[in-house]
């Protein structure tokens, strides 16, 4: 998880950059008088890449994904719930002998 | 609901908790959020928690939910003193409170004193009548006291006014089915099936109902057959394929289906298709399971073919 994170703050400060590059180039161009295209080779390449980056941080920082299969075995509904509104204490339990150790202390 | 993964967890922590190692506390919690009927384990646990003043004092609030969960366990295990205790203590911190109301009530039952118990949640009922617990409470001793049929009425009087709450339609459904009154189980099932619909063991338990009403009504007894048939098939969906007593019910409601409509004619033919899925379904799983009894599903499986 820890990597997860460094990567992801890493493409983050790769797209800020990649932004603030931007700009300047921007402002450089209109010293020249030229058209605004599209940004620079290697701003393009640092974008796709800080892209990568975040993306592959967003899937590995998080903790494991829980299954939403609801036949998937770990999602597999074993058993009812033991419906204690309903319980009834005159079970067989009565006959077990008496654990008298049991007491609370005040 | 309790899934596998969160029922392999609590047999973990209880194994954890047996052997000495820490995390009672949050077994408990476990204990507490899955509705779990373990008051013995729990019972040992909590007092051991609550007699340490250093770990009770760490719970700070939680104190009380704990003391409640004990009482509770306390009951269950027949230990009558250290309910009371419990009691004594959260009355003493929370006088005049309907929930520790509720536990005394809870302390007659489990003594055995219907009459003060029913009297007692009279009183509880007069300052809150709509309170959904004490009127549960009450079908609840009708039904200790073995008077099946009373529990079924205030059942029902209750669900006329709390339609919503699923646990008193299964209870509803779990007493007429012990009553062998098939058709009213299967109406209580519908409910839940209304309201939860992807629970396999509401489709599994109104296949049953549905099936076992052939036995007491030869009247229409193919529709009711049809019926589990679809809703064994239903189970077999919603739990991919994996629930073997779905499995077998869909072969044993075909062949019968097959046996009755011998007799006229044979229009519909489709189901052969799914009892045969079914059959190799049942012997792949036992192959891979119980690879030696698998001999005997075979044999059975033939026999059943050949006599219907």
């Amino acid at each position: 998880m820890r990597i997860g994170f460094m990567v992801g703050i890493l493409g983050g400060i790769l797209l800020a950059h990649a932004g603030y590059a931007t700009i300047q180039y921007r402002g450089m161009l209109k010293i020249v008088e030229e058209e605004f295209s599209r940004p620079p080779m290697n701003v393009v390449v640092e974008l796709l890449l800080g892209l990568a980056f975040c993306i592959w941080a967003a899937l590995a920082a998080p903790a494991k994904f829980r299954s939403i299969h609801p036949d998937s075995e770990e999602n597999r509904i074993v058993s009812l719930p033991a419906n204690l509104d309903f319980m009834i204490f005159n079970h067989r339990g009565k006959v077990f002998p008496c654990n008298a150790e049991y007491k609370l202390k005040k | 609901m309790v899934r596998a993964e969160e029922a392999a967890r609590l047999d973990r922590l209880e194994s954890q908790v047996e052997n000495g190692g820490g995390g009672a506390w949050e077994y408990l919690c476990l204990v507490r959020k899955l509705k779990a009927r373990r008051s013995d384990k729990v019972l040992k646990h909590g007092l051991s928690i609550l007699n340490d003043p250093k770990a009770r004092s760490k719970l700070g609030g939680e104190e009380w939910t704990l003391y409640e969960q004990v009482a509770f366990a306390a009951m269950d295990c027949q230990q009558h003193d250290v309910a009371k205790d419990c009691i004594a203590i959260l009355s003493k911190e929370f006088p005049g409170s309907t929930r520790v109301g509720r536990l005394e009530g809870l302390l007659l039952e489990a003594k055995g004193a219907w009459a003060e118990a029913e009297k007692a949640y009279e009183r509880l009922l007069e300052d809150n009548p709509l309170d959904q617990l004490i009127h549960k409470r009450k079908v609840a001793i009708a039904k200790a006291q073995g008077d099946l049929s009373a529990a079924v009425n205030l059942l029902n009087k209750y669900l006329e006014i709390f339609m919503a709450d699923h646990d008193a339609w299964r209870e509803l459904a779990e007493i007429y089915m012990s009553l062998q009154m098939y058709k009213q189980a299967a109406f209580c099932y519908e409910e839940l099936i209304l309201s939860q619909p992807t629970v396999p063991p509401y489709h599994l338990a109104y296949a049953e109902a549905s099936g076992l009403l052939l036995v007491l009504y030869t009247i229409g007894g193919l529709e009711n057959l049809q019926t589990a048939k679809k809703y064994y098939a239903s189970t077999i969906t919603l739990t991919g394929g994996k629930n073997t007593r779905a499995l077998y019910g869909v072969c044993l409601c075909s062949i019968a289906i097959n046996q009755l409509t011998k007799g006229r004619n044979k229009e519909e033919k489709e189901g052969s298709n799914l009892q045969s899925l079914a059959a190799e379904a049942l012997q792949r799983d036992y192959r891979e399971r119980a690879p030696k009894k698998l001999p005997l599903v075979i044999s059975m499986l033939k026999n059943m073919k050949l006599n219907s």
